[in-house]
């Protein structure tokens, strides 16, 4: 199965760069470019991409608030993976926030940069679990209600969502409690379904908001 | 109720103890001197009481007037009381070498001496801050240092105009106002001691009073000038400390570094880590097109152009870092790093000196008065040059291009356009660089416009027009 890209960046030479590292991959096929936010909406309507490569800084229209529009139109498709030259905190939460799935460095080694694309379109784990976790935790305020907070969850799927939290991988965490992959699968399925989340990214920070989690 | 009333408590209410002067045992414990909001403090816990009212207060009160001659600073009072003689004879000394020089300056030799003898007054005023620091606990911050100052020419002006050279004059006229009164405590105590042994017959019924007159007026004599060195740590952080123009002059100083720095920190991500991160894309994707995995395509062409971006690209965020590295070079050497952060106009020479190296052809206008234009605005004008012709290069080439830097009525307007290029080697993306989107926001700031598009003849033109006016 082959994962349609949109590329968005204001800088022409960062997209022909992307667009020949990602497309000398055979899974992936690049079938759009952005230079605003604006454009982006624009692109994505047209092309119905998997995943959208989002630059946080762009004139007209920003990449944060492009993600939030992308969202509202549909939560499931595309999902949204920020690129950014630099690791400015606040900038990578309110992506976050705004419901990317996850982000990843400009300079970051063209496999890492591909892997990300893959996992943020198959939603098995988190993208870079412990920057994005630490990062989630240091920007929500510690309530410290407990587990009170999230009651509708069974034993179960607390825990889950724990190690979820904790940036473990579906495998990780099939190997951590003894259960099949498909299991987890099903589990991480009804938290998200609970919380209202749409991918993990999300639940771990409604984790860390309702309190579940404490930084 | 007197048990749980402290020393200290008793001293602030007490009236043999001025307690309008700050007291050395306080100024040990908070440097910054005796705030009024302390002994506020002390009033509503300790019902004030003019009069002693019994024995007990009396006793509490002379122990209060011991702890506070034999305080934990005492030894260092002691001896600035001691120096109260000697430093008044070397205040005087300098004003007569003062209105000595001005004397010869008269007679036209004495210029250069009056420089020394301020000079000299100045290093004794850092002693005396060091006296007061280390005798008596009184922190002086230190104001302005004219020997920091950079260039001969800038320390003597500042030598001679600075406030605080002038107050540590008047604060030499204070040392010796406070030289003549020792003296004149110590000649009365003696005259009245000797007059006391001396004038007087002595004989069985009288000595014993006549002995404790005398030990008071040695104690009166202490007690005043224990008071002269009250005196001097009270009048001394005023003449010798820095004035409230450059307290808050440093502070203005301090916010304004931050803010260079903050800019300086924004101008970094910009210029320098946009230029490399698209130099990194570029080369990354230049090496796999030159060995592609699987059976795609060898592509030259692409990695030539790439080579030519990482090129123009590298040079631009070099000249960036060259200027970076200056600033903070700057600031390193204690001057101060306004002056040298915002590029200005006339730095636009050498920033296109650059870009004809690197091949562009380009001309520069700037018809306006340096002065005319603020230094923020300067160096916005500065960005929007350095963004235009960066991005001529980088998406048209090099073709004829045309720098200009204008002054329309009460706007100034900068603008960068170039002719048709000869190839069109790389797309005109709508977006421009990076940099434009962040000139968008600053052109907006200063409440100016920028346009940016395609000209009719087939070339770019970048145009930023910013109120003069109210922009300073």
């Amino acid at each position: 199965m082959t994962l349609r890209l949109v590329l968005v960046d204001d800088d022409v030479l960062v997209r022909s760069g992307l667009r020949v590292i990602l497309e000398s991959e055979p899974d992936l096929t690049v079938v759009g470019e952005a230079g605003t936010g604006r454009e982006a909406l624009e692109v994505a309507a047209r092309t119905d991409p998997d995943v959208v490569l989002m630059d946080v800084r762009m004139p007209d229209m920003d990449g944060i608030t492009a993600t939030e529009r992308l969202i509202a139109r549909d939560p499931g498709r595309p999902r949204v993976l920020v690129l950014t030259t630099f690791e400015d905190d606040d900038y990578l939460f309110r992506s976050l926030k705004a419901g990317a799935s996850g982000f990843a460095l400009k300079r970051a080694d063209p496999d890492e940069l591909v892997d990300a694309i893959r996992i943020v379109a198959r939603g098995s784990s988190l993208v870079l679990p412990d920057l994005t976790r630490r990062l989630i935790a240091s920007h929500t305020p510690s309530r410290a209600r407990g587990a009170a907070a999230l009651p509708e969850l069974t034993g179960r799927e607390a825990d889950v969502l724990r190690l979820v939290a904790a940036g473990l991988s579906n495998a990780e965490i099939a190997a951590e409690m003894f259960l099949s992959r498909e299991t987890v699968k099903t589990h991480v399925s009804g938290v998200l379904l609970k919380l209202g989340a749409r991918d993990r990214t999300q639940a771990v920070i409604a984790a860390y908001e309702s309190g579940f989690m404490t930084a | 109720m007197i048990s749980s009333v402290s020393v200290r408590d008793v001293r602030a209410d007490h009236p043999a103890v001025p307690t309008w002067l700050p007291h050395v045992g306080e100024e040990r414990s908070a440097p910054t001197g005796e705030s009024p909001g302390g002994r506020e403090r002390q009033d509503r816990t300790v019902p004030t009481t003019t009069f002693p009212r019994s024995a007990a207060e009396i006793g509490a009160g002379l122990r209060g007037v011991v702890a506070a001659a034999t305080g934990p600073g005492w030894p260092g009072r002691v001896l600035y009381a001691l120096a109260l003689l000697p430093a008044g004879a070397l205040g005087l000394a300098l004003y007569f070498a003062l209105f000595g020089s001005v004397v010869a300056v008269i007679y036209g030799v004495g210029l250069l001496l009056i420089l020394l003898v301020l000079a000299t007054i100045r290093g004794v005023a850092g002693l005396e801050r060091r006296m007061l620091r280390s005798l008596l606990g009184v922190d002086v911050p230190a104001g302005e240092r004219v020997r920091r100052q950079p260039g001969v020419r800038t320390k003597v002006r500042r030598l001679v105009t600075s406030a605080g050279t002038w107050r540590a004059v008047g604060w030499l006229g204070a040392r010796v106002l406070l030289g003549a009164a020792t003296l004149a405590v110590l000649f009365f105590a003696t005259v009245l001691c000797v007059a006391l042994r001396f004038g007087l017959d002595w004989n069985v019924l009288n000595a014993l009073p006549l002995l404790a007159l005398m030990a008071l007026v040695v104690l009166a004599a202490l007690l005043l000038l224990d008071l002269l060195v009250r005196l001097a740590a009270a009048v001394g952080p005023r003449l010798l400390g820095a004035g409230a123009e450059q307290r808050i002059a440093a502070l203005q100083a301090g916010g304004r570094r931050l803010a260079d720095r903050n800019r300086l920190a924004r101008d970094l991500h910009d210029t320098i880590g946009h230029a490399l991160t698209a130099s990194l894309l570029q080369a990354t994707a230049a090496r796999r097109t030159l060995s592609p995995g699987g059976d795609a395509p060898v592509q030259p062409e692409f990695a030539r152009q790439a080579l030519q971006h990482i090129e123009t690209n590298t040079r631009a965020a070099l000249a960036e870092l060259d200027r970076a590295l200056s600033v903070l070079r700057a600031e390193d050497d204690g001057r101060d790093l306004a002056p040298f952060a915002p590029p200005t106009l006339a730095d636009l020479d050498e920033l296109l000196v650059g870009l004809r190296d690197g091949g562009l052809p380009v001309a520069l206008t700037v018809d306006v008065g340096t002065d005319e234009v603020p230094a923020a605005l300067q160096a916005l004008a500065y960005r929007v040059v350095q963004e235009g012709t960066t991005n001529v290069l980088r998406h048209a080439g090099t073709p004829v291009t045309v720098a200009q830097v204008l002054r329309l009525g009460d706007t100034l307007a900068v603008s960068v356009h170039n002719e048709r290029p000869e190839q069109q080697d790389s797309r005109p993306g709508p977006g421009g660089g990076r940099g434009l989107a962040g000139l968008h926001e600053r052109t907006r700031a200063a409440g100016g416009t920028l346009t940016a598009g395609p000209t009719p003849s087939g070339g770019f033109e970048l145009c930023v027009v910013l109120p003069l006016a109210g922009a300073a």
